[in-house]
């Protein structure tokens, strides 16, 4: 009985916590389930997004931070702007999955997290984005080989494919960029 | 005669070299100045707003921005992803003094942040006279169905876009009945095509993107028109997939917005770089039916 006052009391106060950082009144809420019916992710996640919000309402707040939902959200705000009360619902959902990454209760995918570091050590050696490289990269990594491949021909023909990476000049400013960063999480 | 700084970003520079081209084109035919940002860098694109990654994007924007800010002319970002988050950090380093400091301090001098960062409707809008345009495009895609697709990013969220509206935009709308086409109503124009999932998720996109070409082609559009090139290549570059994926031979061309302009002042589909869409449209056929 303790035990289960203590997981009420907690829930409740991670609730407040992801109210106050994305300023949503999750309460308010009504469950129409306007922003499921918007949203494309839906077939990446365990909980549409009204559910997701009827999740926090109850004070589930665990299954929300380690839900797949949190993880997979791409913050289009299709759902945020259709929703009749004006919950901003990605803000929602991103704040939650923002909380469950410090506190480290859950991780993306691995394919999507791959493709998120190889983006992004991509930028970091040339400044600029080299999508070849980045689609070999990935499928190499990834272990699949012929992830796309059926669009290289294509995108031959179309010449819509540099194959040396193009380069910035202040490449030292983009690594201290990318050091500060490291360094000094969580300026919100 | 108006000037700008211009900031092409990765996919204009690679990928997307058709909207670049176009872009160009459109802005040199009404005597626009374009000045390329000197030694610009990835926007941060989509990947980054995550996590510590989140301190990462808006570093990596207001570089951009500070380099800008160097010069007097405004800001134009024709890609819908880097235009959002130029935007995205300019509103965030405006209420955040912590992340203006380290932003200074990574720089090596105050970042300047300030410069006005425009959209290319936005733009557009602003130097182009639909009266104007009319009159140069004599009514040439008289016939054609063009609808505006907006997506996400140009649109969303309006706190930090503070242009257009975010379900029901509308900006497009006078410069493309401008061009003499006619502009239907689309229903999924502000809908997601399934965003930088494609590599990772390739089903997400292949859905939601098929959902949004399959209503297009219900609503007897000839062509959609976009600001954005990830929406392009998933509506466009993948439709392939998505008719394999879905047992359909949907064939609707997927134009930039400054190609439908170009092709209504007479540029030729080659200097718009028309042959780079992966479904290309009949332009004889559509000129030929205005004529
Ligand atoms: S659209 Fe708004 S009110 Fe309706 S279910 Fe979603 S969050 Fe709740
Ligand atoms: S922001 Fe997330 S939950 Fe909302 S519609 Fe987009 S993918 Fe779905």
């Amino acid at each position: 009985m303790i035990e289960a006052a203590k997981t009420i009391r907690a829930g409740e106060e991670m609730l407040a916590e992801i109210e106050r950082r994305s300023g949503q009144d999750v309460s308010s809420c009504y469950q129409c389930g306007t922003c499921s019916s918007t949203c494309t992710a839906t077939l990446a996640f365990d909980y549409p997004p009204h559910l997701f919000m009827r999740l926090l309402q109850l004070g589930l707040v665990e299954r929300a931070l380690a839900s797949r939902t949190a993880q997979m959200c791409y913050d289009c705000m299709t759902c945020s702007s259709r929703c009749p009360v004006g919950i901003d619902v990605a803000d929602v959902i991103e704040t939650t999955k923002n909380i469950a990454d410090e506190s480290g209760r859950s991780r993306p995918p691995k394919e999507v997290a791959l493709f998120r570091r190889l983006f992004l050590r991509n930028v970091c050696r040339h400044g600029r984005l080299h999508e070849a490289g980045l689609l070999a990269w990935y499928n190499i990594k990834s272990g699949q080989f012929f992830n796309d491949l059926s669009l290289v021909p294509l995108v031959l023909r179309k010449k819509k494919v540099h194959l040396v990476p193009p380069r910035i000049r202040q490449r030292r400013e983009l690594r201290r960029i990318f050091r500060q960063a490291k360094t000094k999480p969580g300026a919100k | 005669m108006s000037k700008y700084a211009y900031f092409p970003g990765c996919s204009l520079a690679s990928s997307s070299m058709e909207y670049d081209t176009s872009f160009r084109l459109v802005a040199r035919e009404f005597g626009i100045e374009l000045q390329e940002l000197d030694d610009w860098n990835c926007c941060g694109a989509s990947p980054a707003p995550h996590h510590w990654v989140e301190v990462l994007g808006v570093l990596l924007a207001a570089r951009n921005l500070h380099i800008a800010g160097a010069g007097e002319a405004p800001l134009v970002a024709p890609c819908a992803g880097c235009y959002n988050r130029l935007k995205h950090a300019q509103y965030k380093l405006e209420r955040n003094q912590e992340l203006r400091r380290q932003t200074s301090e990574v720089l090596g001098e105050e970042v300047r942040y300030q410069t006005e960062v425009l959209n290319i409707v936005k733009m557009l809008n602003r130097e182009i006279k639909p009266g104007a345009l009319a009159e140069r495009a004599r009514e040439r895609l008289a016939g054609v169905r063009l609808a505006p697709y907006y997506g996400c990013l140009l649109v969303r969220p309006a706190e930090v876009i503070g242009y257009d509206d975010p379900r029901d935009p509308k900006k497009m709308e006078p410069l493309l009945r401008a061009t003499g086409a006619e502009v239907p109503h689309f229903a999924l124009k502000s809908e997601c095509c399934g965003s930088y999932m494609g590599l990772a998720r390739k089903e997400i996109v292949l859905r939601a993107s098929h959902r949004i070409i399959e209503a297009a082609v219900a609503a007897g559009i000839d062509a959609l028109v976009t600001a954005c090139p990830l929406c392009q290549q998933n509506l466009d570059l993948r439709q392939g997939q998505i008719n394999r994926a879905f047992g359909t031979s949907f064939r609707l061309p997927v134009l930039y917005f400054s190609q439908a302009i170009g092709l209504a002042l007479g540029a030729s589909p080659e200097e718009l770089g028309i042959d780079s869409l992966a479904v290309e449209p009949d332009v004889d056929r559509w000129l030929k039916g205005a004529a």
